[in-house]
């Protein structure tokens, strides 16, 4: 397989304590499954070796526009 | 200002959902229905207009054009000489184009390719080295005759057998990257730099060859950069896609309608369609499924499992003639559990 090289298109992905992700949950009032899924077999999540429950903080740029969003890492189905 | 970004704020329980349906939805009224073809411009057209927007709403696993953007690396895209290297290293050629007429000799077993001269010198191959890959792939004999045809000698005499090898000889890849599709080189006019457009969307193939610049490579197949990147560029490459699609009809639709349909279709950590096979066929509420579509089907298996309706989304409250869970009907009264005993029933 070839090495997983960051492309430009994707932002940038970081692993968050559990200690952060529930302070994150707590301020957006939303349980973890609410969140939007990443797969833990998602190339990203691989790099990051994110396990199932795991939450991943993505700093996205849409257009000049920064901001964050989460993602929980599910088992792929 | 302020005024500018109040008016471009969303207020709570506003239906944005709805909005960005809609706000694609009409234009996608104006737009050209099949593009024409114009043959001969530029070697790899895509498609283009309303089929590619409902490909890409509908998430199908592969588009009907795939094209691959390949940049180059520093001396690769300003020498020709080098550009053309990865150039030949990624077009896919498939061993069917250079072959002008195959021959086969049932009764000895052997295969008889007769080679397009004009052909192989195009794209720089020599019978020799033909005959060597076919010789590692079949794991047969061959051998180049004076004419410089291939003299391909299997093992097996039955006539079944020699026809599917030479069916399948005539579909391997022969030079460039399986998937990758023809590709052209192409050069920037204002910064003069050179890349590569491929028709295919094998990226990880691609990404293996040398020059290639890793983190600049894209592809319209929306599915092909979620396999390499992952689920976020995936979302990214949807949103690019609409936008530089209605743009080309020159049709104005806010990104962040597109964005929403993005996030939407991603929200599961795999591309789901918005059809009745994706989004709209996993709503949760038994009711909003029927209002859709297969009324029947829906009512009978909720009814044979059981299931319960929370009466939550919009659809199942309209269905019932309740108030919809939107705007000022998505604010609701209450009352702390201690004032709650405060209060004396009238008698």
């Amino acid at each position: 397989m070839t090495d997983k090289i960051d492309n430009e298109i994707v932002p940038l992905h970081a692993l968050i304590e559990g200690k952060e992700s529930r302070a994150v949950l707590a301020d957006m009032q939303l349980k973890p499954e609410n969140l939007p899924k990443i797969f833990s077999t998602d190339p990203q999540a691989v790099k990051l070796g994110a396990k199932p429950g795991d939450v991943i903080k993505i700093k996205r740029r849409d257009y000049g526009n920064a901001y964050e969003i989460y993602r929980l890492v599910v088992e792929e189905q | 200002m302020a005024q500018n970004k109040d008016k471009n704020t969303i207020e709570y329980g506003e239906p944005v959902g709805m909005l960005a349906a809609q706000s694609l939805g009409e234009p996608g009224t104006q737009m050209i229905l099949r593009a024409f073809h114009f043959a001969g411009i530029e070697s790899t057209i895509a498609t283009s207009g309303l089929p590619r927007i409902v490909e890409l709403v509908d998430a199908r696993k592969k588009p009907e054009t795939p094209i691959t953007f390949i940049y180059l690396t520093g001396e690769y895209k300003r020498s020709v000489g080098k550009a053309e290297q990865t150039l030949k290293k990624v077009s896919e050629v498939r061993m069917g184009i250079v072959v002008r007429r195959i021959l086969e000799n049932f009764s000895k077993g052997i295969i008889k390719l007769v080679l397009d001269a004009q052909v192989l010198k195009a794209n720089e191959l020599t019978p020799g080295q033909l005959a060597q890959k076919v010789a590692k792939k079949l794991d047969a004999r061959t051998k180049v005759d004076k004419d410089g045809n291939i003299l391909v000698k299997l093992k097996t005499k039955k006539l079944t057998e020699v026809r599917s090898t030479s069916v399948k000889l005539m579909k391997d890849v022969v030079q460039g990257v399986e998937g990758a599709g023809k590709a052209v080189l192409q050069k920037d006019p204002k910064t003069g730099e050179f890349y590569i457009i491929a028709a295919g969307s094998n990226i990880g193939g691609i990404m293996d060859i040398e020059g290639v610049d890793k983190s600049k490579i894209y592809t319209n197949d929306v599915f092909a950069m979620c396999r390499q990147f992952g689920i976020e560029a995936a979302r990214n490459t949807l949103v690019r896609e609409l936008d530089t699609t209605l743009r080309e009809q020159k049709i104005n639709v806010d990104k962040r309608h597109l964005m929403l349909i993005a996030d939407a279709m991603t929200y599961s950590g795999t591309i789901k369609g918005v059809g009745r096979h994706g989004l709209s066929g996993q709503k949760q509420s038994v009711f909003a499924k029927a209002a859709y579509e297969e009324t029947v089907k829906h009512l009978v298996n909720a009814a044979a499992f059981s299931e319960v309706d929370y009466m939550r989304g919009v659809t199942e409250n309209i269905l019932v003639g309740k108030q919809i869970p939107l705007g000022t009907g998505s604010v609701h009264l209450a009352i702390k559990k201690e004032d709650m005993q405060k209060v004396k029933p009238k008698k």
